[in-house]
């Protein structure tokens, strides 16, 4: 057993636990945290597979920018959610919620995956020598995606001054 | 040299993803929902990431990257976007529960 296993063992329990914990947990600002430990495994992940670029976006788009919106939001908000509320099979079945139907869909959606993971093109593929360094992304990036990178672009001013302005109105007019 | 066969990463990935869709089905709070959506993206980033590793051929190498920069794009947007609304919406109404949040039906 090799250290590489034994890191993708930790970080697999760590993000799939707190994943779980975010879909599960009724406090919803713990929820909030379990979700900033999903998004530092998932930059483990890309440490792994030696994507280091990415690590480092992942942790400061998402650890930083996103949770402290979300944590903002909730504290502005003042939500919680009600602890241990009685869901009864008559409730169930007016269709108000799902019931199990929701486990169903997720736990079908990962069986079909593990379906296709069994072909064995997939199972035997070696990886390549060295990862695309930063150079190469960097160039990939301004030269052959130039205009998806302009649109991205331009889809963030948008959500940006989008965002300040529904905010403001919502503020006018309560 | 990475020694973890394609399929492990895959899984985690899909594991990832069926948390997200069970959570974004499931919970009622609005702004939980919007947490397990995140986390259905960053699954999906788990797959680009570990395809452009796999792939052997170096000039293809880096498009798995450059699409999951992409997605880390469209997703901080989506954030932003999302929560005023949700914010914009609580101030308004007072109310979280996205079976409350039905002031289009006829």
């Amino acid at each position: 057993m090799n250290w590489q296993l034994i890191a993708f063992a930790f970080l697999t329990g760590a993000t799939l636990y707190s994943a779980f914990r975010v879909a599960t947990d009724r406090n919803i600002t713990h929820a909030a945290l379990y979700l900033a430990i999903t998004f530092l495994g998932v930059a483990g992940y890309f440490l792994l597979l030696g994507a280091e670029f990415l690590a480092a976006v992942q942790v400061l788009v998402y650890e930083g920018a996103v949770m402290t919106v979300m944590v903002f939001a909730i504290m502005l908000s003042e939500m919680r959610e009600v602890r241990g509320e009685k869901v009864s099979v008559g409730k169930l079945l007016r269709s108000r919620y799902w019931g199990p139907l929701p486990l169903l869909i997720g736990l079908g959606f990962f069986g079909a995956v593990m379906m296709v993971l069994r072909d064995p093109n997939l199972s035997n593929r070696q990886p390549a020598s060295a990862n695309a360094s930063l150079t190469e992304l960097a160039g990939a990036l301004l030269t052959t995606y130039i205009i998806p990178f302009e649109v991205v672009s331009v889809l963030l001013l948008a959500a940006m001054v989008g965002a300040i302005i529904i905010a403001k109105r919502g503020g006018e007019e309560s | 040299m990475i020694s973890i066969p394609l399929t492990y990463f895959l899984a985690a990935g899909a594991a990832l993803f069926g948390l997200g869709l069970y959570g974004a089905l499931r919970r009622t709070n609005i702004i939980t929902v919007l947490m397990c959506i995140e986390l259905m993206l960053n699954a999906v980033n788990i797959n680009f990431i570990t395809f452009s590793r796999y792939i052997t051929s170096t000039g293809s190498q880096v498009t798995g990257q450059v699409f999951s920069v992409f997605i880390m794009a469209v997703g901080a947007a989506e954030v932003a976007v999302g929560l005023a609304i949700i914010l914009a919406w609580v101030r308004r109404r007072q109310q979280v529960n996205i079976n409350e949040i039905n002031n289009l039906r006829g």
